[in-house]
């Protein structure tokens, strides 16, 4: 059991106070004419340029799940932890290629969110639903493995586990969560984008300091490898097989790839992930990012060598076997028997703030999701902006709540496996999001029905699917025509099938196909100057940046409340 | 004005690119290229090392591509119908 220490929990605590105050201090940063807007709350004033953009996609990328969950899975099972790595380099590539497109239309049309394109794109309200729905599902085990990475640190600080009492246990967790989702509720986007910076730096900081140091503490790397292949090759009593290998063996070749391209492909559906792109100021800066962004991916590389300097440390294979054999905490533990107590408050600080600031993002998305799709299409197609913003910060809470659930009552063995289940569920949405951004080829219907088979198809496998000492939601991988593959691949690829079969055959039936209300050039514009209102555009030469989403819904012109009675000029006619 | 993507960029800067970015994905998603523990770099196996240089790598091609597509900034945001 860890012991408490005094030091590292003032560093701790400071460093958290510190992270408060900026997240309420940000309401003030860039003060918008009208914060009630959800471009302002939810958006950021749509007005990130490469530098703060850089720190906010970077924050919204690598969170617990870098920092926790991938050096666990190293930890335990070697090689096939470094997916992620293969994950985070392919998928900078693949966001330059359709990351521009996804900016352009929906700066031209005003959307907030991956579901409000969808339902624009392909004239079905229902399509967008959908995805809305898939986005708000997916990203509740996301935010709960953030839940899970604070649990560990604060289990490795001797603080809330000891206790048997489960609300006095969960009580820290709760704290933290209700601050962040107090200063998210005021400050929106702003306070992620901020506190993004506070939380890089510890971080950079953590892991350099780590990489250099630990190494040294621990007989030089040539020891630390060979520690940890000499753990892997022992038999595993559960299984029967070996716990893992230095370098992924031929078998495993299929889960490693599928692992990555499946992860990479999942990661800019996800609605944070989309709305730090929609964040930024201009085309080019999504670009520059892909170019930029690597720097993180280098770190996430790092990261899950600490699985390995974890596994040639006696003090902390001691300490995960006294806590139920929990590889999460393998990182926490490294901190505390290698790093003095001061050092070891920083890095959990590092950590604590790296869950903290994507789980605010996390949810803003969520609600940017929930209120311009599922709220303003089914219950109010009239809402003004102003309530528009404050459905959505409602929405933000309850997605906290919900994740909150959600983490309490899973079983935690694996965190890793509450992102690669979310992947499973985001990676449905890839063909009417990402392929919809190229064509308009697939037929509407055949989409809503190939999501549908792609959702059945991966949450009745995974449910299947054994591990990790639980009977359901074991694994993410399973076995297809004799090779083990990640299931969202092969979910995805039976739902572009099905979609594709049915298109052909709703044409030949002539079923009417959706109105798509994008043009062509959509795809490519690129508005410069974007009024840090955008709420209130001075000439009708920006209409781009109002929200029309709903507008053109409603007969008689503007939405009631919209400050600006710009004509709706760009809908054809 | 469209502010086309592909205005003024030839067909050959576009198959660049295109190469590009089927190099940076293809190199870490093709497996068995660095699923071997030889040659190591230190004490580091291939696996890993190859891995951490190509990160350096894929940034690299990545920043070319972005080079290669840089639109020039312009003074009006006139979105095209």
């Amino acid at each position: 059991m860890s012991h408490f220490d005094a030091v590292a929990f003032v560093i701790v605590i400071g460093s958290f106070l510190i992270v408060t105050y900026i997240g309420f201090a940000s309401a003030r940063w860039r003060p918008a004419e009208d914060p009630m807007h959800l471009n302002e709350w939810g958006l950021g004033g749509r007005g990130f340029g490469t530098f703060v953009s850089w720190f906010l996609l970077g924050g919204d990328i690598y969170t617990a799940y870098t920092f926790i969950a991938v050096p666990a899975l190293v930890y335990a099972s070697g090689a096939v932890g470094f997916y992620a790595l293969s994950y985070t380099i392919m998928v900078f590539p693949i966001v330059f290629i359709f990351g521009p497109r996804l900016w352009s239309v929906a700066r031209a049309r005003g959307y907030v969110s991956p579901g409000d394109f969808v339902r624009g794109r392909h004239g079905s309200q229902g399509l967008g639903l959908a995805v809305a729905a898939t986005g708000i599902l997916a990203t509740m085990p996301y935010i709960a493995l953030q839940l899970v990475g604070i649990e560990a640190v604060l289990t490795t600080m001797g603080i809330g586990s000891a206790t048997g009492n489960s609300f006095v246990r969960d009580l820290p967790l709760i704290t933290a969560f209700a601050v962040v989702a107090v200063y998210t509720y005021l400050a929106g986007l702003r306070a992620p984008a901020l506190i993004a910076f506070v939380k890089d730096i510890l971080i950079y900081v953590t892991v350099i300091v780590a990489i250099i140091y630990i190494p040294g503490k621990l007989g030089g790397w040539g020891h630390i490898f060979s520690a940890s292949e000499a753990h892997l090759k022992t038999v595993n009593p559960a299984t029967g097989k070996p716990y893992g290998s230095i370098v992924v063996m031929p078998a495993g070749q299929w889960a490693f790839a599928t692992l990555a391209l499946g992860s990479a492909l999942a990661l800019f559906v996800y609605p944070h992930a989309v709305t730090g792109v929609f964040a930024a100021k201009r085309r080019d800066v999504i670009r520059r990012q892909a170019a930029m962004l690597p720097a993180y991916s280098l770190m996430l590389g790092l990261i899950a060598l600490f699985g390995y300097m974890a596994r040639a440390t006696p003090a902390v294979n001691a300490g995960v076997k006294a806590n139920g054999g929990n590889p999460q905490l393998s990182v926490p533990l490294l901190f505390e028997h290698m790093f003095p107590s001061w050092f070891a408050g920083i890095g959990y600080s590092a950590i604590i703030i790296g869950a903290l600031v994507p789980a605010a993002v996390m949810s803003i998305a969520a609600a940017n999701l929930f209120t311009r799709t599922i709220y303003k299409e089914l219950f109010s197609p009239n809402a003004t902006p102003a309530q528009e913003t404050r459905v959505a910060r409602l929405a933000s809470l309850l997605m906290k709540v919900g994740a909150l659930g959600f983490a309490l009552a899973l079983n935690k063995t694996f965190s890793i496996n509450l992102q690669l289940l979310g992947g499973i569920w985001i990676l449905q949405t890839f063909p009417a999001v990402v392929i919809g951004l190229f064509t308009r080829w697939f037929h509407r219907i055949a989409l809503i029905i190939g999501w549908a088979v792609g959702m059945t198809y991966g949450t009745v496998v995974a449910y299947r699917t054994p591990g990790g000492g639980q009977a359901h939601f074991g694994a993410s991988t399973a076995p297809v025509l004799g090779h083990v593959t990640y299931i969202a691949i092969v979910a995805l690829i039976l739902n572009v099938a099905v979609s594709a079969v049915l298109t052909v055959v709703f044409r030949k039936i002539g079923l009417q196909d959706g109105y798509d209300e994008t043009r062509r050039a959509d795809y490519t514009a690129d508005p410069v100057t974007v009024p840090a209102a955008s709420a209130r555009p001075r000439t009708p030469a920006v209409p781009a940046t109002r929200p029309t989403a709903g507008a053109d819904r409603v007969p008689g012109g503007p939405v009631p409340g919209s400050p600006a009675p710009t004509a709706h000029t760009h809908r054809g006619p | 004005m469209a502010q086309h993507a592909r205005s003024g960029k030839s067909p050959a800067r576009w198959g660049v690119v295109t190469v590009l970015l089927v190099v940076a994905i293809m190199g870490t998603l093709w497996v068995p290229i660095y699923a071997r523990s030889a040659p190591k770099l230190g004490p580091f196996p291939f696996f890993y090392w190859y891995q951490l240089i190509w990160v350096p790598v894929s940034a690299v091609l990545c920043w070319i591509c972005y080079l290669l597509l840089r639109s020039k900034p312009r003074t009006r945001g006139v979105v095209p119908r």
